[in-house]
């Protein structure tokens, strides 16, 4: 059985050169010389590109070439988008120098619960538009608050009887709470630290108005993320890839990591899932990849 | 940070002092003789035990039994108790002033056998207050024996914070409730 | 042929490391929202025998206290809840999932129960609203007193469900309460309900401990002229005397395996922790000091035991090697450190601080660092003891009016809840192993 391998082998080696043995011995070294060094303390390894954290609100358009400004600052309101015309140079210049200062705003554990309806509803939170369904009559309305202000067996019975005449009707305030949890969910947003800041991000270029992609996406998926400090246990992360279409739909995603803990990994799930489609639509077709851990909610000690 | 230690052990430094003077093994020491003038000079040799033992003998006739029910009763009546600093279980001169009278009671009242309490006030924990007062009555009995009382006569319980005699939640009451009781037992 | 097969090989891994390449990378290091939306509907009957409103709701109640208290969830307004509400829904298919989308609730708990002949059954679903799938489900049968009960082994079944580990809402909370004018040994649920004496003692009975393996109890009591051990059977009510060395037999801890009760004796005229067997005879002194040593309590490994001691001074903490008898200092903050206890997670020691005579709260790591204070303001807190998970501490408070009642909050000092009920005059809480 070895006889005929040997024998090869033999052949083999008469065919190289007298000094193949060594420079392929050389060569392995030396390749092996490259992970090495790689791995070595000579090249510190920036491990994860940590893109700088900070929040964005989500009414901001999504841009190619965001400018420089703050992601969290208000919208720029009908009066000031006449205004961008006459001082769109100068502007840009003299803030670089006083935003960098301000660290971005972590996005520190925010006590703000968002409860889906709050008791006392809110009478016409701003009309912002951020699902395109158009608004219902505003004759609805009153109906609800009513409805809210009732005791809930009251409610309750209402319910019953409603439901029973009409199902149309029951759509109807299916939407409406719809809406209501999205203008909540608005009504949370951050606010910006400085007043009349431009909107873009922080190492802007371009000279649009606007967000990222990237950090617009981060913010959405963020805002989708429900996991309580007590479920956690130790620093679990995970790694996600998510593909998004133009039109800022999620064709797929896949778990490139999981963390182990399976809490946190199917908060995961859920985050992703409940960001399927987002508000905006994107520049292109995207690919994220994306790191999820508590750095920022577990206390150090 | 400095500072604080050397305050510290100055502080310790008297406490030291204060416990070496008032550490009840030797009782001969200060004890202001409320019953006899000649306290400086007795303060070498002669304890202040043997000079009380003669008031109170002398005191009654030489009928054995009426003598012995007489100090029973005196006993009873008479044994007072004693009260402590904040956390502290070493006794303070009105303390051992009143330790020394009653010694004097129960050594006339031999066959009365009294149960010294230890108690504490309501600051504090209760476990460490349970040994706290443990200490307070172990403190007032070895005085009790260096004093000439029957270590048979002697025992001791804590009951830590656990029986105020003032329930108020005041300096007063704490300065009251921190304090060696005596139960006398038939 | 080949070499356009391998030239296509080539050609996909290019694409797909570009394609990495290109992926923009994304950091979240935090969630968005900080506690878990959940729907929890009343509990539907069942439509088997009567319709008791009652028990739902007594069920209801008792569910939500525990999950309140857990942290981990944003209860949705019930006044908001859609038509699926009313549904028994006990299957996913059954439940219309996007109602409770709508509302925002991410996790839904749905049941339904039925009574009859004094028995009551209890079927329960915790579901992901998001992915539409069941987290859990239990059906729970019983007599109708054991509806409190069943909320909370549900409870405990919901923490596990979310977290990994169970929660200790179904144990029992041991503690001393004079409300008969006398210092006696009670029992009550984790909520401060269904409350039961213990002993009669008309004397005094103290600090409480639970046995981590039987359903027994170890107390200090003055019933017999000294402070005495105790070992109570909580089902037979048997007790007897375990030690009864003259002077101190207090602060009875068992160890974390139910052998050995670390315990302060005086029998040699000065307080020092010793080990004894659960027959009450001596296996080892740990500590020989003239001060005073108490409150032992042992560390989840049970290697150690951190103890109070006088002997720099002040009452402070200490932690002694059981094997070396070496004894190292915990606590050098503040001038009263006492009643020390070892998260049984061992990551950090739970004791109170008296400072201008009022007892606060604090939790320290063994290695001395990361001090921080659970409790504020007025009323001392003391005597904290942790659940069997280490989720919770439960402790006493003494207002200085004299009112004292037994609260529990979580292990970061959030949630803080009375259970005591008013006027009880409850203290010296301890908190039983899961039985």
């Amino acid at each position: 059985m070895e006889s005929p391998r040997k024998q090869r082998w033999q052949q083999l080696q008469s065919v190289f050169e007298p000094g193949f043995k060594k420079m392929l011995l050389i060569s392995v070294l030396l390749h092996l010389l490259v992970p090495i060094l790689y791995y070595s303390p000579f090249f510190p390894k920036r491990a994860i590109e940590k893109p700088p954290v900070y929040r964005v609100n989500l009414v901001n358009k999504i841009v190619k070439n965001p400018q420089a400004g703050r992601p969290e600052a208000a919208p720029v309101k009908k009066k000031a988008v006449v205004k961008p015309q006459p001082k769109p140079q100068p502007k840009p210049e003299p803030k670089p120098v006083v935003i960098p200062k301000p660290i971005p705003p972590k996005p520190k554990p925010e006590p703000v619960k968002p409860k889906p309806k709050p008791p006392a509803p809110k009478p016409e939170p701003k009309p912002e538009p951020i699902k395109v369904k158009p608004q219902p009559k505003p004759e609805p309305k009153p109906a609800v608050s009513q409805a809210q202000e009732n005791s809930l067996q009251q409610r309750l019975e209402q319910m019953r009887a409603a439901q029973e005449r009409k199902a149309s009707e029951q759509a109807r305030k299916d939407k409406i709470a719809a809406l209501k949890a999205a203008a909540l969910a608005e009504s949370n947003k951050i606010t910006s630290p400085i007043t009349d800041a431009p909107v873009g991000v922080l190492d802007g270029k371009g000279d649009e108005a606007g967000v990222s992609a990237v950090a617009y996406v981060q913010e959405f998926i963020q805002q989708q993320w429900s996991f309580a400090k007590y479920q956690a246990a130790g620093n679990p992360e995970a790694e996600v890839k998510m593909f998004y279409s133009a039109e800022g739909t999620l064709l797929h995603y896949k778990f490139e990591k999981k963390s182990g803990n399976n809490a946190f990994d199917e908060s995961l799930t859920r985050a992703i899932v409940k960001s399927k489609q987002l508000d905006q639509t994107l520049p292109e077709a995207m690919e994220f990849h994306i790191f999820f851990n508590l750095k920022d909610m577990m206390d150090k000690p | 940070m400095t500072k604080s230690t050397i305050t510290r052990l100055v502080v310790m430094l008297f406490a030291l002092t204060l416990l070496a003077s008032g550490c009840a093994k030797k009782p001969v020491a200060e004890e202001p003789a409320m019953m006899e003038a000649p306290a400086v000079e007795m303060q070498q040799e002669a304890p202040a035990v043997v000079v009380e033992e003669s008031v109170t003998e002398m005191a009654p006739a030489y009928d054995a039994a009426a003598v012995a029910k007489a100090a029973e009763l005196a006993a009873a009546k008479g044994l007072e108790m004693i009260h402590f600093d904040f956390d502290q279980y070493t006794l303070t001169e009105a303390a051992k002033a009143t330790l020394v009278s009653n010694a004097g009671l129960l050594r006339a009242a031999p066959k009365v056998n009294v149960l010294i309490e230890g108690h504490c006030d309501e600051r504090g924990s209760d476990e460490y207050n349970l040994a706290l007062g443990e200490k307070r009555a172990l403190a007032t009995k070895n005085y009790l024996v260096s004093l000439g009382v029957s270590v048979g006569q002697l025992n001791v319980i804590s009951y830590g914070e656990e029986m105020p005699i003032d329930p108020a939640h005041n300096v007063d009451a704490w300065a009251k409730n921190r304090r060696a009781a005596f139960k006398v037992k038939r | 042929m080949k070499y356009f097969k391998a030239n296509l090989f080539i050609i996909l891994i290019l694409l797909f490391l570009g394609s990495t390449a290109f992926a923009a990378r994304i950091e979240i290091s935090a969630p968005g929202e900080q506690t878990i939306p959940l729907a929890m509907p009343r509990l539907v009957s069942m439509g088997v025998g009567s319709v008791q409103p009652a028990v739902a709701a007594e069920f209801q109640q008792v569910l939500q206290g525990d999950l309140e208290l857990s942290g981990l969830f944003d209860l949705v307004n019930p006044a908001s809840f859609l038509s699926d509400a009313q549904k028994l829904g006990l299957r996913r298919t059954d439940i219309d999932f996007q109602q409770w989308r709508i509302l925002g609730a991410e996790t839904l708990i749905k049941g339904g129960y039925s009574v009859s002949s004094g028995q009551v059954t209890v079927e329960l679903r915790l579901f992901d609203v998001i992915t539409q799938r069941l987290l859990t489900g239990r059906r729970y049968t019983g007599k109708l007193a054991d509806i409190r009960k069943i909320a909370h082994t549900f409870a405990d079944q919901i923490l596990l469900s979310l977290t990994g580990e169970k929660g200790p809402f179904a144990t029992k909370i041991a503690y001393i309460s004079k409300r008969t004018g006398h210092k006696e040994l009670y029992l009550m649920d984790v909520d401060g309900h269904q409350s039961k004496q213990m002993t009669n003692h008309r004397s005094i009975v103290l600090n409480p401990d639970f046995s981590p393996m039987r359903k027994e109890l170890i107390f200090t009591s003055y019933s017999k002229d000294n402070p005495d051990l105790y070992r109570k059977e909580v089902y037979t009510g048997r007790e007897s005397r375990l030690s009864l060395k003259q002077g101190l037999n207090i602060g009875g801890r068992y160890s974390p395996d139910g052998r050995e009760i670390a315990i302060t004796l005086s029998k040699d005229k000065n307080s020092e922790i010793y080990l004894i067997g659960t027959d009450g005879t001596i296996h080892k002194r740990l500590t020989n000091h003239y001060s005073i040593d108490v409150d032992p309590s042992w560390s989840p490994k049970g290697n150690k035991i951190a103890f109070v001691s006088d002997r720099r001074g002040n009452p402070n903490v200490f932690i002694v090697d059981i094997r070396t008898l070496e004894v190292s200092r915990l606590t050098y903050e503040g001038k009263y450190n006492v009643t020390p206890a070892w998260s049984p997670k061992g990551d950090k020691i739970a004791f109170s601080r008296m400072v201008d005579g009022v007892f606060n709260i604090f939790t320290i790591r063994e290695d001395g660092t990361d001090e921080r204070q659970l409790t504020f303001g007025s009323g001392s807190k003391e005597h904290p003891r942790w659940s069997p998970d280490g989720r919770f501490l439960i402790y006493s408070v003494d207002q200085s009016g004299g009112d004292k009642s037994i609260w529990v909050m979580r292990a970061d000092g959030t949630g803080a809840k009375r259970i005591s009920a008013p006027r009880s005059n409850d203290s010296h809480p301890a908190w039983s192993g899961r039985w």
